[in-house]
């Protein structure tokens, strides 16, 4: 099934590279904080907590034989965002990199979005492989030349060089979010974006940096009567009208830009009612929403709560069309949870590249693969141990209480520190990105 | 169960503290989250002393000292089973309720409490209606919405975001 971009539990998935540092001692600013591919798969971005974006660029050699594995290899890497201190509150910006999103590519160069907690940049990366050389009144290494010795006139060529990839800020969008921004996306008329923080929503045009327009505001006139906050927002991926957003409370908007400038009111609104036997003190916190995606033929969205992942048609408000379990062992374990923090945690979540499996992440370095269509789910580890090339991924059995049988782990080994937050999956094929805390892994469809 | 709310309520106020000190500043969505869960365990203890004063109307008074710990005991369910962290808490309580059997709001040993758990800046006061049930305990929280901080209307004066309309 290779290039189909499907597959279920027929997928076999087997381990391709390894990206980061390997020691356990992990430094703050190498943790992996988003994870994008680009629109054609080539190209597969990291952001960290260190501001700093990494770029991996498959290789296209021998793409023609299906048995050798294209590798991503660095492309290139940048500083996008500083720390920064605001004077006015006192307070510290910081520069982890919340999101990056890509821009189609329009032509040799290539697009992105990143964003931290306050400022969007726009930064383009584009190769330079030849330049100029044979200039009249400059030396070749730049200093220029006594024009008194200048007695011939030549026209500069250009001459190869080693290829060199540069990164540039070609925009900054700053100063428009009071809260921290939690998304980006880019419309799909390449010409807006939309970025939004805990209370609002803000529409940009990409070549403007000055102004954007407030879309959404759910800012209470009295803050102690705030209720939820925006946790995701997302455009859809054909109709340019068209965006969601999710809410801490376990609902999500969507909104239509045509039916008013300021797009407050919802023109439908995705709520599940709460099952009440499950009520406890944190069913509030699990019900948050930590991420909505749309398929990519938008007739879907996923929604990613602290247990579960939700589908929903978007035609159908009143429930989701599809719920699966992530974890469900840790509903009695919520309570221990709250206290390490880890009931915070926001997981994101992916289609595949034909709408057909989802896939998310858990802890202990668990990620979880839900095939829609055979409606069969299993779980996967990223860990060192399976860093054997083209070494298959065995599917991996969590129990839950009672008599642990050979090869499952039990609930209460599992590690919490390590944490699947982000993936990313191959638009055409079926290749995968995992973050663990610090290292990118690259997992491939097994291809005999 | 009460037992538990007053955990929960005490980590969270810890937390909720924490979270000032937090680089980036403070975080609306966790404070809000927080603040959910320190209102629904102070609606459950709350809840949980309502009915245990109804109880103890009808329990004959005795030593302060033994009268708290009765009706305690009724009402919990695992009465071994207290992990309050921060151990000043339940003995505030018990000091408060030795004092008086009266639905006053207690001072006593408040200082000590505010210590622990409080912000610096003290926000929002309970209503005088929360203020009447909540015996023992005061707790002084901003419910996480106050975003005080960020909530100078001059902390933009280059803010170019245009409403439309």
């Amino acid at each position: 099934m290779a290039g189909a971009g499907g597959g279920g539990n027929d997928v076999q998935w087997c381990f391709s590279q390894v990206k980061g540092a390997i020691d356990d001692d992990v430094a703050e600013a190498d943790i992996i904080s988003t994870v994008e591919f680009n629109h054609s798969g080539e190209l597969l971005a990291t952001g960290d907590k260190g501001g700093r974006v990494v770029i991996f660029q498959q290789e296209t050699e021998n793409k023609s034989q299906p048995q050798c594995r294209s590798e991503y290899n660095v492309y290139s890497t940048f500083q996008s965002h500083e720390p920064e201190f605001d004077y006015l509150k006192s307070l510290e910006i910081e520069e982890k990199i919340n999101k990056i999103r890509w821009l189609p590519q329009k032509n040799a160069a290539q697009f992105l979005l990143s964003t931290n907690d306050k400022t969007i940049k726009l930064w383009k990366i584009s190769e330079r492989d030849k330049r100029p050389e044979g200039y009249n009144l400059k030396e070749e290494d730049g200093r220029y030349r006594d024009a008194t010795t200048i007695t011939t006139l030549r026209v500069p060529v250009f001459r190869p060089m080693d290829l060199m990839v540069e990164a540039s800020p070609r925009r900054v969008f700053a100063n428009a979010h009071t809260y921290h921004i939690n998304s980006i996306s880019v419309n799909s008329d390449n010409e807006t974006y939309l970025s939004a923080d805990d209370l609002r929503i803000n529409l940009w045009h990409l070549e403007i940096t000055d102004r954007s327009f407030n879309i959404v505001d759910i800012k209470p006139a009295n803050m102690e009567e705030l209720t939820e906050v925006i946790t995701a927002a997302e455009f859809h991926p054909h109709q340019c009208n068209t965006f969601v957003y999710s809410s801490s409370k376990g609902t999500i908007r969507l909104c239509d830009m045509r039916a008013s400038a300021l797009c407050d009111k919802h023109s439908k609104l995705f709520e599940e009612p709460e099952d009440p036997s499950n009520r406890s003190f944190f069913s509030e916190i699990i019900s948050s929403i930590s991420d909505v995606k749309f398929s990519h033929n938008g007739r879907y969205m996923m929604t990613r709560d602290y247990l579960s992942v939700k589908i929903w048609d978007i035609n159908m408000e009143n429930r989701p069309v599809e719920t699966y379990q992530v974890h469900e062992y840790l509903r009695s374990k919520l309570c221990s949870l709250y206290e390490n923090d880890c009931i915070f945690d926001k997981f994101e979540c992916c289609w595949n590249g034909n709408d057909s499996v989802v896939m998310t992440g858990s802890y202990n370095n668990f990620f979880r693969m839900l095939d829609r269509t055979q409606r069969r789910d299993v779980t996967l580890e990223a860990s060192r141990e399976s860093c054997k090339p083209r070494q298959l991924l065995k599917p991996r059995r969590v129990c839950a209480g009672g008599k642990r049988k050979k090869d499952e782990i039990s609930v209460d080994s599992l590690d919490f520190n390590k944490k699947i937050l982000h993936t990313a999956w191959h638009p055409q094929e079926n290749i995968i990105a995992v973050a663990t805390t610090n290292n990118l892994y690259i997992f491939q469809e097994k291809v005999n | 169960m009460d037992v538990e709310a007053k955990r929960i309520m005490a980590l969270s106020i810890s937390k909720l503290y924490s979270l000032r000190t937090q680089r980036g500043g403070l975080r609306l969505h966790r404070s809000l989250l927080l603040s959910m869960t320190v209102r629904a365990a102070r609606d459950i203890y709350h809840t949980a002393q309502l009915l245990r004063d109804a109880e103890e109307e009808q329990v004959v008074p005795c030593a302060p000292e033994a009268a708290p710990e009765e009706p305690m005991e009724i009402s919990k369910d695992t009465p071994k089973e207290v992990a309050v962290k921060p151990k000043e808490t339940l003995q505030e309580d018990k000091e408060n309720r030795c004092a008086s059997e009266q639905h006053s709001r207690k001072r006593r040993g408040k200082t000590a409490l505010e210590a622990d758990f409080l912000p610096l800046k003290k926000a929002k006061m309970e209503t005088d209606e929360e203020k009447q049930h909540f015996q023992g305990e005061v707790l002084r929280t901003n419910n996480g919405n106050s975003c005080r901080q960020t909530e100078t209307l001059t902390s933009f004066p280059s803010n170019r975001a245009v409403v439309a309309c």
